[in-house]
């Protein structure tokens, strides 16, 4: 099927790429660092910020990477061949973002963990934690191809890119950070859980019709 | 029924559109600034001072219109995008990026009233408060707007129906926007101080000026949004006969004037 091939081969360039792989998390790695120099590195100040800092850093770290979804495409005219083949346009944005998923959530995800433990966040935090996120990066790839879509024909679009998306991920941060800080209070974090989802499938429904949208004006 | 229909087709049209409205700018202007010197006036000299707040109170006269119209006028940059995007409408495009900058300065002028506001009322310039935090997702969401239509120099067009785009995907996140922070701020600490929630304005002296300023910022962005949308079609559609025609009947009228 198509949307199978063109996940694999997606995967299959960045795979061969690496950098797209491991450039987020040398990201998060080098961040996560400053935080004890600039605060100090008692134990109680850090975990007191770290479901925040953990979370910013996941997003952060996966918008330096949006860019680049359809950027290639776009020069090579991989784009062009998508919309020529009569695959469904929603369907191909779709699968771009499941190959950046796997290629930039996934690891995302895994590493969140180990800037948990830097950050010294408390021990029962860390399976709402890696559920939150679970949860959060499909938004960030599914936006990402919307905002790459609206971008790809601008030079230096990096900065334009984080402002079109920055209000879309805000109620995402609330929802996925205050989970893990309700967690680290002992509360249940059923409820912000629930309204991640929510979020999740809201984007998983909408934005790959608006990423196909933003792909057909650009070829125009 | 059928002028109706008529008066709203010709609407959609850039040469009507420009015809039409060109006649509704002066009384606009005149009525947004005899209405603005009425507000400021009785607002600031003669409303009655607030019980508690005394006179500080009475920069609402000029914030509340302006965080109205921050909001009425994204609905707008929304409806015209919707428009815009769907029936690739010129004068839709033109009203949607016309509208987009006012609606930015009106936020920006919301914040920053508040923040003097603040200040003596609550001793600080900025709180993380729902509303002011919500505010300034706005002004984000205007900046994108605007910035991805100045981002396409080269193709209007092509800038327009992406910034329509955006202002939809926006238009649809803004509730969630507004609700998450919302629960956000009740997440956090119990609800801090709201701006009006307290009591709502009683006294009719106070609410007047209010009202005639909330007529007079709504009368401001018409004529601004008309003014605006013209020189966005002239500059579109400068190649076309409408506009060399419309530039000359303008020369011609001011000839006269300026030889008498």
């Amino acid at each position: 099927m198509r949307f199978g091939a063109l996940v694999k081969r997606d995967v299959l360039v960045s795979w061969r790429k690496k950098s797209n792989i491991y450039q987020p998390l040398v990201f998060q790695l080098l961040i996560v660092t400053m935080f004890p120099l600039g605060l100090g590195a008692g134990a109680q100040t850090l975990a007191k910020i770290a479901p925040a800092v953990v979370w910013i850093l996941a997003l952060l770290s996966t918008l330096i990477t949006l860019e680049n979804i359809f950027k290639d495409d776009y020069e090579d005219g991989s784009m062009d061949v998508y919309v020529l083949s009569g695959m469904s346009l929603p369907l191909a944005a779709l699968s771009k973002a499941t190959a950046h998923w796997l290629t930039t959530g996934i690891p995302v995800i895994l590493f969140a963990p180990v800037i948990g433990v830097l950050m010294h966040l408390p021990e029962q935090s860390y399976g709402v934690l890696l559920l939150s996120l679970l949860l959060a990066t499909p938004i960030f790839s599914l936006l990402g191809t919307v905002g790459s879509a609206l971008i790809v024909n601008i030079k230096n679009g990096g900065m334009l890119l984080s402002v079109l998306i920055m209000p879309l991920l805000s109620p995402v941060l609330i929802f996925g950070a205050g989970a893990v800080l309700e967690t680290t209070l002992g509360n249940s974090a059923l409820g912000h859980l629930l309204l991640l989802l929510g979020c999740t499938i809201l984007t998983l429904t909408l934005a790959p019709i608006a990423a196909a949208a933003a792909i057909k004006v650009n070829l125009e | 029924m059928n002028r109706l229909l008529k008066f709203y087709h010709e609407l959609g049209s850039p040469p009507s559109f420009y015809r039409i409205t060109s006649h509704w700018l002066k009384p606009m202007l005149i009525l947004a600034i005899v209405f603005t010197v009425y507000g400021l006036i009785d607002g600031l000299f003669f409303a009655p001072e607030d019980y508690q707040q005394g006179d500080s109170y009475r920069i609402i006269f000029v914030h509340v219109p302006a965080a109205w119209m921050s909001m009425f006028i994204y609905a707008i940059v929304g409806v015209s995008g919707i428009m815009a995007f769907v029936w690739r409408m010129k004068v839709a495009e033109a009203v949607m990026m016309a509208s987009a900058p006012i609606g930015a300065i009106f936020t920006a002028i919301t914040l920053l009233t508040g923040m003097l506001w603040g200040k003596p009322m609550w001793g600080t310039y900025w709180d993380w408060d729902a509303r002011m935090t919500s505010e300034l997702i706005l002004l984000f969401l205007y900046i994108g707007v605007l910035g991805i239509y100045s981002a396409y120099d080269e193709d209007p067009r092509k800038a327009a129906r992406l910034a329509a785009l955006v202002a939809i995907i926006g238009l649809i996140n803004l509730p969630i926007i507004r609700y998450s922070v919302y629960w956000w701020t009740s997440i956090h600490q119990g609800s801090s101080v709201s701006l009006m929630g307290e009591s709502g304005i009683k006294d009719w002296d106070m609410l007047r000026p209010l009202l005639v300023m909330a007529l007079a910022t709504k009368f401001y962005y018409i004529y601004s949004m008309l003014n605006r949308a013209q020189t966005h079609l002239l500059k579109t559609e400068q190649n076309k006969n409408w506009v060399k025609k419309a530039l000359i009947e303008v020369k011609t009228d001011v000839q006269p004037g300026a030889g008498s």
